[in-house]
């Protein structure tokens, strides 16, 4: 089921009547169980079951895994709740992936190997509840929080619906805590929710699906050379439609989840107005990057163990946070770029020695490794030049290069949509009308101002920062727009990760 | 009270006053009830082909067959269900080549053959959604199905719910800004052309009738698609037409071989159009043909009198009225096995 959908409302509003009738707690939880089983199955029924097996394993493991003392037996229980994890995503997002992979590297060997190309359908939000339930197990391993008392609190928290197809990643002391006590939402929460609702969906269907999508796949989509204008336009189109489809959702989960009286965690903070990668990787899918943080970028070593191994643990982070995304190698082409850019960024800072690399949470606790951007540093410096806005659109114009890796689905592809970026090919063929870029024009000028403008505000500070008939204005206006759009039931980006 | 409250009570009465007055305008413009010719739509037609072939006739084709077919005439005087498949601009060739590939599918099937869209190469500057409608049918999920019938019941009572007509980005296209030398704007079509019923069939409404200027508005977007055609078998002159030719016989021939029962009809044109799809596609090579080499019974406009002198408004689809006429004289020419 997707939130943006006639039957979602249906649903949901009848998920918000239960929960605010007098049954016990337990009760509630049972119906919101069972009303996240039900959002899950009405996409693919079948595959509840690798939810329920996901769930069962890491509850009965996780427990074990908190009370074992045997080092032993505590890495053996370690390695079975992996390999059952990651197994399950090998096997369904990488499957395919790696059999191609091994089916060209044997006949570059000189084998002829040609095997049937496996029909594997991928489960929905798989490496989103993945990352959930593995944290958990790794938390238990580390005991670095308590397990998890009830089976019920545990399946609520894997199976949340609004985090569960799409994110935000939770971690356990993030949401379990909530499900121990009787919540319901304030006046106030259930208000903030339906508004937080309503702006995610006017993201994902007004602005995402209805002004920007069709733009950027008539651009990715095109068999022949561009003009640099319209390859330029496609990719600030598809700069939009990502940012606005996958924060459509996190918002639209958010407000949820609030609804209920549940807080998640914040996923997106205008990003479009990061100084620097660093800063940007604070803002953008902060859930995912706070993750990769905590469970592979300081395992691996972090900062700690001297410059060269930081860069090399940097880079990997990023290369595993691309392939994260999808099983093709231009997703971890994406993150390679990413960790480049990190890697010059840091040569900067360490050579200007503006501050050492710190492993540093952030006033939230999210981000990733905190090592004080040089730009952030120049932007902060005695005058920023126009509010250090010139660094903002550095950072914005280098994070579009790594979009064309990530909407192309070949590398040829990508290369085909530089060089017509950059002017090297001649006689492209115009292809998009006056109208499509006066929208990209508009849309992405109005995001990238807001997000360098609002750059250090939370987004439901705006909401009381408004006067109340500004506020109501808005709020009208998204929904009018919302509904004129006329756009329903497609998918998320982020559904296929 | 607290401002975010007094900001959702004047959203929500926002919200209202607007939806309300847009609904109430339109009805008072004439607008009538058209559903989102999509492929949810779609695949609720191509989930009943199952029906029992004494029950109901399946129709494939483009936009003629959806024009000219009249399904409450066809329904009353068969007494069978017609579900309409055909897809405006789409040629009916992967729709037929999925029946055929579907082993359940052994019914009664009726062919519009709109040469100039039939006999289209897999590029040709034509719409290509069959692959996405069919996909979205073999697909589709149990909350998409349930979302779909809810969309349908909105539909059926709002008028402003007309994604292709009254959308957001329908309106913003209706905006004269011009383009770059060269971009390929597609057409609009006006509003009041083809208003989609639940069963899929298209009417024209009675102000397109009445008002030449939108008939001519059509009749000049057939000329900017025959540009747009010559223009492409300028550029790629091989005829695509004899591999498509196999691509029928092989599946006319598997769902013949399951009992299956196909006719071809060549639904009417008008003016500059019957006179330029003669020319370009001539009975003799194509149409006739096409019944040759699939040794099925073939149903020509031209061959009747009751269809011959039947006018398309705008050169390619008949009025509601002139479909009545059509869809009769269709049951009086088909098999007795199809229509009675």
């Amino acid at each position: 089921m997707v939130f943006n959908s006639y039957i979602f409302i249906l649903f949901f509003g009848m998920v918000l009547l239960l929960h605010n009738l007098p049954f016990s707690w337990k009760v509630k939880k049972i119906n919101l169980l069972l009303a996240s089983y039900i959002f899950y199955a009405a996409w693919n029924p079948p595959f509840i079951l690798l939810l329920w097996l996901s769930t069962v394993v890491d509850y009965f493991v996780g427990r074990a895994l908190y009370t074992q003392t045997n080092v032993h037996k505590k890495r053996f229980l370690l390695v079975i709740s992996l390999l059952g994890n990651l197994g399950m995503l090998c096997f369904f997002k990488y499957g395919a992936f790696l059999l191609d992979n091994f089916v060209h590297l044997v006949n570059a060997l000189g084998v002829a190997y040609h095997p049937a190309k496996p029909n594997i359908i991928l489960p929905a939000g798989i490496s989103f509840y993945t990352f959930t339930t593995l944290c958990y197990t790794i938390d238990m391993y580390r005991k670095e929080s308590k397990p998890v008392q009830s089976l019920l609190d545990f399946s609520l928290f894997v199976t949340f619906f609004p985090h569960l197809v799409a994110g935000p990643i939770v971690r356990p002391p993030q949401l379990v805590p909530q499900f121990q006590s009787p919540r319901r939402a304030t006046k106030q929460q259930l208000l903030e929710g339906l508004f937080l609702l309503s702006l995610g969906l006017f993201m994902k269907v007004t602005l995402a699906d209805s002004m920007l999508a069709a733009s950027a796949n008539m651009v990715f989509g095109a068999s022949g050379p561009l003009p640099s204008l319209d390859a330029w336009m496609g990719t600030l189109a598809f700069a939009g439609q990502i940012f606005l489809d996958f924060a459509g959702y996190s918002t639209c989960a958010i407000g949820v989840a609030l609804c209920l009286g549940f807080v998640l965690p914040l996923n997106f903070r205008w990003p479009y107005g990061a100084i620097g990668f660093s800063d940007f990787w604070r803002r953008w899918h902060i859930t995912l990057s706070s993750w990769l943080r905590d469970y592979l970028y300081i395992p691996l070593g972090g900062n700690r163990k001297g410059q060269t191994r930081t860069y090399v643990n940097l880079m990997l982070t990023m290369l595993l946070g691309g392939l994260w995304h999808g099983a093709n190698w231009t997703f971890v082409a994406w993150g390679g770029l990413h960790g480049l850019y990190l890697w010059v960024e840091k040569l900067l800072t360490d050579r200007k020695k503006i501050t050492p690399m710190l492993v540093v949470p952030t006033a939230t606790g999210d981000g990733i490794p905190e090592n004080t951007p040089v730009m952030a540093k120049l932007a902060r410096s005695a005058k920023p030049f126009l509010g250090g806005l010139p660094y903002v659109l550095l950072t914005f114009l280098l994070v579009n290069i790594t979009w064309v890796f990530f909407r192309s689905a070949t590398f040829s592809g990508a290369g085909h949509m530089l060089s017509s970026m950059f002017g090297f090919v001649q006689d492209g063929r115009p292809l998009l009308t006056t109208l499509a870029m006066i929208k990209i024009t508009v849309i992405l000028l109005a995001l990238i101002i807001l997000h360098w403008r609002l750059r250090d505000i939370q987004l439901t500070d705006i909401i009381y920062r408004l006067p109340w008939w500004a506020l109501g204005s808005l709020w009208a206006c998204m929904l009018i727009l919302l509904i004129l759009s006329q756009e329903s039931t497609s998918t998320f980006i982020y559904f296929q990760f | 009270m607290k401002p975010i409250t007094k900001a959702a009570i004047l959203m929500a009465i926002l919200v209202v006053v607007f939806i309300a007055g847009w609904e109430f305008y339109l009805r008072s413009s004439g607008v009538t009830i058209s559903y989102d010719e999509g492929k949810e739509l779609w695949t609720a037609q191509r989930a009943r082909v199952y029906t029992s072939p004494a029950m109901a006739t399946v129709f494939i084709g483009s936009s003629r067959i959806k024009f000219d077919l009249d399904i409450d005439t066809w329904q009353k005087l068969t007494g069978r269900k017609a579900i309409q498949l055909a897809m405006e601009g789409n040629s009916p060739v992967p729709i037929l080549e999925d029946l055929a590939a579907d082993p359940r599918f052994a019914g009664k099937l009726v062919i519009d053959v709109t040469e100039p869209v039939f006999f289209s190469a897999d590029d040709a500057p034509v719409r290509h959604e069959q692959k996405e409608n069919i996909s979205y049918y073999r697909n589709r999920t149990p909350a998409q199905r349930a979302s779909f019938l809810l969309d349908c019941a909105l539909e059926s009572q709002l008028v402003f719910l007309d994604k292709e007509g009254l959308s957001l980005n329908a309106q913003l296209d209706e905006l004269p800004i011009p383009n770059r030398p060269n971009v390929f704007m597609p057409p609009i079509f006006p509003l009041d052309f083809a208003r989609v019923t639940f069963d899929r069939q298209d009417k024209m409404s009675p102000r397109f009738l009445a008002d030449s200027s939108l008939q001519r508005r059509v009749q000049n977007i057939w000329v900017f698609m025959k540009k747009a055609g010559m223009a492409y078998m300028s550029q790629h002159p091989v005829d695509p037409a004899p591999a498509i030719m196999q691509r029928v016989i092989a599946a006319v021939g598997k769902i013949k071989s399951r009992g299956g029962e196909i006719v071809f009809v060549r639904p009417p044109a008008s003016g500059p159009m019957e006179i330029g799809e003669e020319r370009g596609f001539p009975r003799t090579k194509y149409w006739e043909p096409l019944l040759a080499a699939t040794q099925c019974k073939g149903i020509h406009f031209a061959d009747d009198p009751a269809t011959a002198q039947l006018i398309c408004p705008e050169w390619s689809h008949l009025s509601p009225s002139d479909a009545k006429v059509y869809t009769r004289a269709l049951i009086r020419l088909l098999p007795e096995s199809f229509a009675h």
